[in-house]
């Protein structure tokens, strides 16, 4: 598996370092010329910037909400577990089904149209570009998978000893101070694992492009992860498309890496 | 007695609102679900008008009927299960003895190895689809299910896997080696009839997981797979379009009905092991 594995990024790596042709069969080395092309290349400030806004969006969105949702439901309810599945669902659903549900939805005069219309407004361009594109991709990513992370909150929130909680309640703190100091600690390894899931996750926002608008208008709401695919298998650029994937691999790697460093300054204990 | 009944109904006037907010942002959850299933028995004309209808006003079964005849979808649901099912086994044929190795035996290294392991899990697949699938191209895998059981199973789910797995041995005493040892069973012997029998809340985790991230997958397939009776699920759901009037909304929604179903028959059953599996891997770091 470490073999399997050290061949793709070897291969990967290699490729990046070589002009392909399909067409003729041929393979010619070319030094970095790939890379010096993704510095260059005027579409690789949107894609680059679409993609550093879903990673920063949803990591940080995506987590505050899981937490959110998992405090509302960490209470004794009669039906609790209802709304708890509920939420769940989409989590299960494929990515594929839950955007082509989406994609039903956003169509134009369709239900989200036929909602805002309720309130008297026109219908919007939700899949034509910019930012609403942009946030409409976000929520759509954001409902699908908060499911999964709000239930590793919930464990985690359970887990918190009551005896600190009735601690605290002797000391006199109120119920934000609990939270902050109590709580917040207890559940930090959680939150450090929700949020680096959620940042590597986020590069992966793949199936929606290709699925809501191909990228387009032009590169408009492209991502990296979008792009390698497009420039190996729809443009044939196996070189270039390699480039790009390091790129990425890089990216991803040198993120996680940060936010690992990062936790022991961010995480009250971690038993290792 | 008056005085408890009357404390009884304050307890849950005062729970009105948590229960109207629960239900609005439940409602942002399944609605969609909601909607799609709606969908899957509207006619193409119900479908296109405006404002929108909720429900459709005769219920047309037909739809269903017309996923199967567009497309093989018989034979590519079956592909998505037989998949599933070759992934599963690939993953705990490679996770089990690994994550045992990695918890109990501690070879040489296997921090290094556990380093490694975590990368893999990080990585996203767009970045070395390219050099699997000339890998695959080579090999005369393509159109074939090799490269999606033995790239994903390696390189994916296995990871996680054997992740979740070394958790689970590290957790137990090793008390039991040393007495099975003593006892004079071989390793091999002491994993399969000691440890395995005792981990197995978590070998079900890694299943579900496993499952899960199988029957999810849609990259793979996409650049894999060639001809229309070999797809999976996913793929062949992005395919009822018709070429000049667009997607077929309503056979389209009628698939995807068809294809969340089992899944969410499966969460209904077992929903503790569903849970756990696809929380296991962010829980146990």
């Amino acid at each position: 598996m470490l073999v399997v594995g050290l061949v793709a990024v070897g291969g990967v790596v290699q490729l990046s370092l070589t002009r392909v042709n399909v067409l003729a069969g041929t393979r010619e080395f070319v030094g970095l010329e790939n890379y010096a092309r993704i510095a260059t290349d005027p579409d690789m400030g949107v894609i680059l910037s679409n993609t550093f806004f879903f990673v920063i969006v949803l990591s940080i969105a995506g987590t505050a909400a899981a937490l959110a949702l998992a405090i509302l439901l960490n209470q004794r309810l009669p039906g609790i577990n209802i709304f708890r599945a509920a939420i769940f669902i989409p989590a299960l659903v494929t990515t594929v089904a839950w955007t082509l549900v989406w994609r039903f939805i956003l169509q134009p005069e369709g239900l989200l149209d036929g909602i805002i219309g309720l309130v008297g407004a026109e219908p919007l361009p939700w899949l034509r570009g910019g930012w609403l594109s942009l946030s409409v991709f976000a929520l759509i990513q954001l409902t699908k998978n908060v499911g999964i992370n709000m239930m590793i909150f919930l464990a985690a929130l359970q887990a918190v000893p009551q005896e600190l909680l009735d601690a605290a309640v002797v000391d006199g703190a109120g119920r934000w101070s609990r939270f902050r100091h109590v709580v917040l600690p207890q559940i930090s390894p959680a939150i450090l694992m929700v949020f680096m899931l959620m940042v590597s996750g986020s590069f992966k926002v793949f199936e929606l492009v290709l699925l809501l608008t191909n990228g387009g208008p032009g590169v408009q709401t492209s991502v990296l992860a979008f792009e390698i695919y497009r420039q190996a298998f729809r443009l044939n650029d196996i070189g270039y498309a390699a480039a790009l994937a390091v790129f990425l691999f890089a990216l991803v790697l040198a993120l996680t890496g940060i936010i690992w460093q990062l936790r022991r300054k961010l995480v009250f204990h971690e038993n290792e | 007695m008056r005085t408890s009944n009357r404390r009884r109904r304050a307890v849950a006037v005062r729970r009105i609102p948590s229960y109207v907010l629960l239900t609005a942002i439940s409602l942002v959850f399944i609605g969609p679900i909601l909607w799609m299933v709606s969908g899957s028995f509207k006619s193409i004309n119900e479908i296109l008008k405006y404002p929108p209808l909720l429900l459709p006003e005769v219920f047309r079964w037909e739809n269903y009927a017309q996923v199967f005849t567009l497309q093989p979808f018989a034979r590519q649901f079956f592909n998505s299960v037989l998949v599933m099912v070759l992934i599963c086994l690939v993953t705990l044929i490679i996770a089990i003895p690994a994550g045992y190795a990695l918890a109990r035996v501690r070879p040489a290294g296997a921090a290094a190895i556990f380093v490694v392991l975590l990368c893999g899990i990080f990585i996203p697949p767009e970045a070395v689809i390219v050099p699997l699938f000339q890998t695959a191209a080579q090999l005369g895998w393509v159109d074939t299910f090799w490269p999606l059981v033995i790239f994903t199973s390696m390189l994916s789910t296995g990871p996680v896997a054997m992740f979740i797995m070394r958790q689970a041995f590290l957790t137990l005493p090793p008390e039991f080696e040393e007495a099975a040892t003593l006892d004079g069973a071989s390793r091999w012997r002491t994993m399969v009839q000691i440890f395995i029998p005792l981990v197995r809340p978590s070998i079900a985790s890694a299943i579900v997981f496993t499952a899960w991230f199988s029957w999810n997958q849609f990259l793979e397939p996409l650049v894999y797979l060639r001809s229309q009776e070999m797809l999976t699920v996913p793929v062949a759901l992005t395919l009822f379009e018709d070429a000049l009037a667009g997607p077929r909304w309503n056979v389209q929604m009628a698939a995807t009905t068809i294809s969340v179903l089992p899944v969410l028959i499966v969460f209904l059953i077992a929903q503790r092991h569903v849970v756990s599996g696809l929380t296991a891997g962010g829980l146990k770091s």
